[in-house]
């Protein structure tokens, strides 16, 4: 066994651990219903995550997503329920306006070279400002009490149990074909590849997990479309960053940008790219997480930047850039929405929730720096 | 009667995992003797010196080392510090920040009622510079020092602690030529003191200057013990590769072809001030040709081929034209779009992402053309990387080993296949055989002719006057930032190269 595979391994005890704890202290946990919940709070953890992923790749970093979920949230939950504009409009609206802000942001990164600490810690501040500016510290309700659209429903659909099975057949059928693939292009290459009795034990795994994940839901209400919407992205951010040559451009600026400039890697244009995506995903995470609080108030995205900083570490993203996987991202989301929907149901304090968090990051990267590199 | 011996290895044996670095090598010192350890990269010199200064610790090797005759086991650097092994490695250990003085006694920095005693820091420091003959402000900034200069000061550090043995690992590999004497001569110097120098080097004639024995390691066996007076190069080196070389510099001339690239008169300023620049450069290169380009340290060598794909400085005036056409690039990415490429000097800072593996870095320049739709073409990809391997002989383990644990010749060649799979019709390439071996050298000479066999342009630097002199057609001479002087094949010899270098070539002509 090498040290990645130690390192996997200690991550899964260590949700293991988790679970069977929360588990123990409030059998709750359990419940279809709360798992239900906490899928979709996986869901938006995780979809922030994915974009901060994008980010830190190229050795960026985005401190001003919390305050941006908070700000794309307002925006258009303010449209729909103070100015009657359709939803899917004002959805669109407040999307397309993250992504020129964050763009302008990776503009004056990549080519002003204003350090993304400060420029994002800058954005951080005026976001707050500029969210609380836009619902004049009220609770705007992102639709009319006792109806839905397509805001409201982001974290309130539930798959109807028949399509909730199909669509899991449809993605563990997918998964095999794509693994399957790889693996007989990576042999057809002479690479390294798992012997057969692995490769089928994890796509095994792999479709336990789904049908699992599906009962559970549909013991509750059904696949939450939120846990739809995180699969689609998840996807789509693999491809983006393992195949595309965009992707590859992240992972050699991160690992060396002289090397990346001399190489004919088009720096300043990835890194705002970068940013230009992480605004869409900013916008799509603001929706959601503002759906499942049901209106935007002046706390929804408070400190998710560091929830979503802190699920790429968990999950093997190196901060100094060049290293991290989609797979491991969506692992540190799971370890940290566990924590968070857990220690609420303990009823813990919010004080002791800000502690046990920063221990269990502090406690990800010495394990990081133990198990992962050895250098 | 044997003389006295400081520091001995007896059968040493070090493995790393499978393979052995290593195997059955024995070596000894003796005070006042600069014995020089050759070989080619991966020939085990490295895991030689790091066993004998503590970086392996005992235990992790078979076989002894003894000082002054008696066995010693270093358990770290410290132990080897204390016993008297000092050792400079290949990559300097400095803090740009700091003064000299503070470099020099870091960590060791004199006290006074617990606070540090300034005074006596930098009078202690002057008293070791001059003992070293380094002429060097102890208050000025290393930041603000050369390369030569900052290697100095890395020797000084070590003398300051009063090694019975100093081992220097490559010490001339990033200076120039008369950087290069005054190492030498603190060197001996040192040697002269009754220090006893290890001294690793690929330059054979440095070698044969300094060294009063040499030790030849091949694959980590040691291939003998030479006296530097009683044996010449050919024999070190018939030695290190195993077979005879009998020529170094195998180019091939040919009939060139029109004028592929064309410099004329070049105004840049740097971009720190007016106090560095190029002034008047002018030169042509033609198809299948291979223009040398030479000159000092700080000549604005490197400095050239960074404007020419838009890295540094700001062109006042002058045009640059590739194949006819006039060519702008203000960024190596629209180079490359024009066919012209830069191979640079520093290839772990500025050619590779070292911990991605070898298909990665190949592809990295030309994964626009090696697109399908959106997604990258894997099978087309591995397919040019492939052929890329087999083309340049790069031995790795497969096209995902990390390039950053090949060998620097390997890396090297890595470097020089991604820059080829862009397909440029003129290729820069700034001292393309440094810090790699004698086997890879030869590869690279003959991807030289290779090359301008296809018809290329090549611009080579090379602050090896015979590489130059073996590999050019013809050769300028910067001195300065400006044209030193012009040689065809015929009228270049070192003399009269070092002589345009130095802006004197009026006197030596």
């Amino acid at each position: 066994m090498n040290r990645i595979a130690a390192r996997e391994l200690s991550m899964v005890i260590a949700l293991v651990a988790i679970w069977a704890f929360f588990a123990w202290r409030e059998p709750v946990f359990l419940s279809s219903r709360n798992l239900s919940l906490l899928s979709v709070e996986l869901a938006v953890t995780a979809v922030l995550a994915l974009g901060m992923l994008v980010v830190l790749l190229p050795g960026q970093i985005d401190l001003s997503a919390g305050s941006g979920v908070g700000l794309t949230g307002a925006v258009a939950a303010v449209l729909v329920f103070w100015h009657d504009v359709p939803a899917p409009l004002a959805l669109a609206i407040a999307a397309a306006g993250a992504v020129l802000v964050w763009s302008a942001m990776g503009a004056l990164i990549a080519i002003e070279r204003i350090p993304a600490f400060i420029m994002t810690l800058g954005g951080l501040l005026v976001f707050r400002g500029l969210h609380w500016l836009v619902i004049r510290n009220q609770t705007v309700p992102v639709v009319e009490g006792g109806r839905q659209n397509l805001y409201s429903l982001l974290t309130t659909y539930y798959l109807p149990p028949v399509a909730g099975y199909l669509l899991a057949a449809l993605a563990v059928a997918g998964a095999a074909f794509a693994m399957l693939n790889a693996r007989a292009r990576r042999k057809s290459y002479g690479f390294a590849v798992d012997d057969g009795e692995l490769t089928f034990l994890k796509l095994f795994v792999l479709a336990q997990l789904v049908f699992l994940a599906v009962i559970v839901t549909n013991g509750y209400r059904g696949v939450p479309v939120a846990l739809v919407v995180l699969s689609i992205v998840a996807v789509l951010v693999h491809q983006l960053v393992t195949n595309t040559p965009f992707g590859r451009y992240l992972y050699a600026i991160g690992g060396n940008e002289e090397a990346a400039v001399v190489s004919g890697v088009p720096v300043r244009a990835t890194i705002i790219g970068a940013y230009a995506l992480m605004g869409g995903i900013v916008a799509l995470t603001g929706f959601m997480q503002t759906a499942y609080s049901g209106a935007s108030t002046s706390t929804v995205g408070s400190l998710m930047e560091l929830d979503a900083v802190a699920a790429c570490v968990i999950g093997g993203t190196s901060l100094r850039g060049g290293r991290g996987t989609v797979l491991g991202v969506l692992f540190g989301a799971l370890i940290m929405a566990s924590l968070l929907n857990g220690m609420t149901l303990m009823a813990v304090s919010p004080e002791a929730k800000y502690i046990a968090r920063g221990a269990v990051l502090a406690l990800a990267v010495w394990l990081d720096l133990r198990l992962g590199q050895g250098k | 009667m044997s003389p006295p011996v400081v520091l001995e290895a007896r059968g040493i044996v070090k493995r790393f995992g499978g393979l052995t670095a290593l195997g059955d090598v024995s070596f000894d010192l003796r005070p006042g003797e600069v014995h020089a350890l050759c070989g080619e990269n991966g020939a085990g010199k490295s895991t030689l010196i790091k066993l004998l200064s503590g970086v392996h610790p005992h235990g992790s090797y078979q076989g002894q080392i003894l000082i002054d005759g008696r066995p010693a086991e270093f358990r770290s650097t410290r132990d080897a510090e204390r016993a008297g092994v000092a050792i400079i490695h290949q990559e300097l250990a400095l803090f740009p920040e700091m003064s000299v003085g503070e470099n020099l006694f870091l960590g060791a920095l004199p006290r006074r009622r617990g606070r540090i005693d300034w005074d006596r820091v930098y009078a202690d420091a002057a008293a070791t510079l001059a003992e070293c003959g380094i002429a060097l402000d102890p208050a000025a900034r290393v930041g603000d020092l050369g390369v030569g200069q900052q290697q100095l000061v890395e020797i000084a550090r070590a003398v300051a602690r009063r090694p019975r043995v100093l081992v220097l690992d490559e010490p001339t590999a990033a200076l120039a030529q008369h950087e290069i004497v005054t190492l030498l001569e603190l060197v001996r110097r040192l040697r002269d003191r009754g220090v006893a120098c290890v001294f690793i080097s690929h330059k054979l004639d440095e070698v044969f200057a300094i060294a009063d024995r040499i030790t030849v390691l091949r694959d980590g066996v040691a291939q003998g013990t030479l006296v530097a007076t009683r044996t010449d190069a050919g024999e070190v080196i018939r030695r290190m590769v195993g077979r005879r070389i009998e020529d170094y510099y195998p180019r091939r001339t040919r009939e060139p072809g029109h004028t592929l690239f064309a410099v004329r008169d070049l105004e840049v300023v740097g971009p720190d001030g007016a106090a560095r620049g190029l002034h008047g450069i002018g030169f042509e290169v033609r198809a299948g040709e291979v223009l040398g380009v030479g000159g000092l340290m700080g000549a604005g060598r490197t400095e050239l081929l960074m404007h020419l794909v838009g890295l540094w400085g700001t062109r006042r005036s002058g045009v640059v034209e590739l194949d006819g056409r006039p060519l702008a690039a203000d960024s190596p990415r629209a180079a490359l779009r024009e066919g012209l490429a830069l191979v640079t000097e520093d290839r772990k800072r500025f050619g590779l992402v070292l911990q991605q593996g070898v298909a990665f870095n190949v592809s990295l320049s030309s994964l626009g053309p090696l697109r399908r739709g959106l997604l990258v073409d894997r099978d087309r990809e591995v397919k040019s990387a492939m052929e890329t391997v087999d083309a340049l002989r790069i031995r790795a383990q497969g096209l995902e080993q990390p390039v950053g644990t090949l060998s620097g010749g390997n890396q090297q060649k890595v470097v020089l296949g991604k820059v080829l799979l862009t397909a440029p019709k003129v290729l820069l390439l700034d001292e393309p055989t440094r810090g790699i071996d004698v086997g890879a050298k030869l590869e690279v000479y003959e991807l030289i002719n290779r090359l301008t066999a296809e018809g290329r342009a090549i611009v080579l630097v090379s602050s090896e006057l015979g590489e130059l002199v073996g590999m050019s057609d013809r050769i300028v001479m910067l001195c300065e930032g400006r044209v030193g002087g012009v040689f065809g094949r015929g009228e270049a010899t070192q003399e009269r190269l070092l002589a345009a270098a130095m802006g004197r070539l009026d006197r030596a002509a």
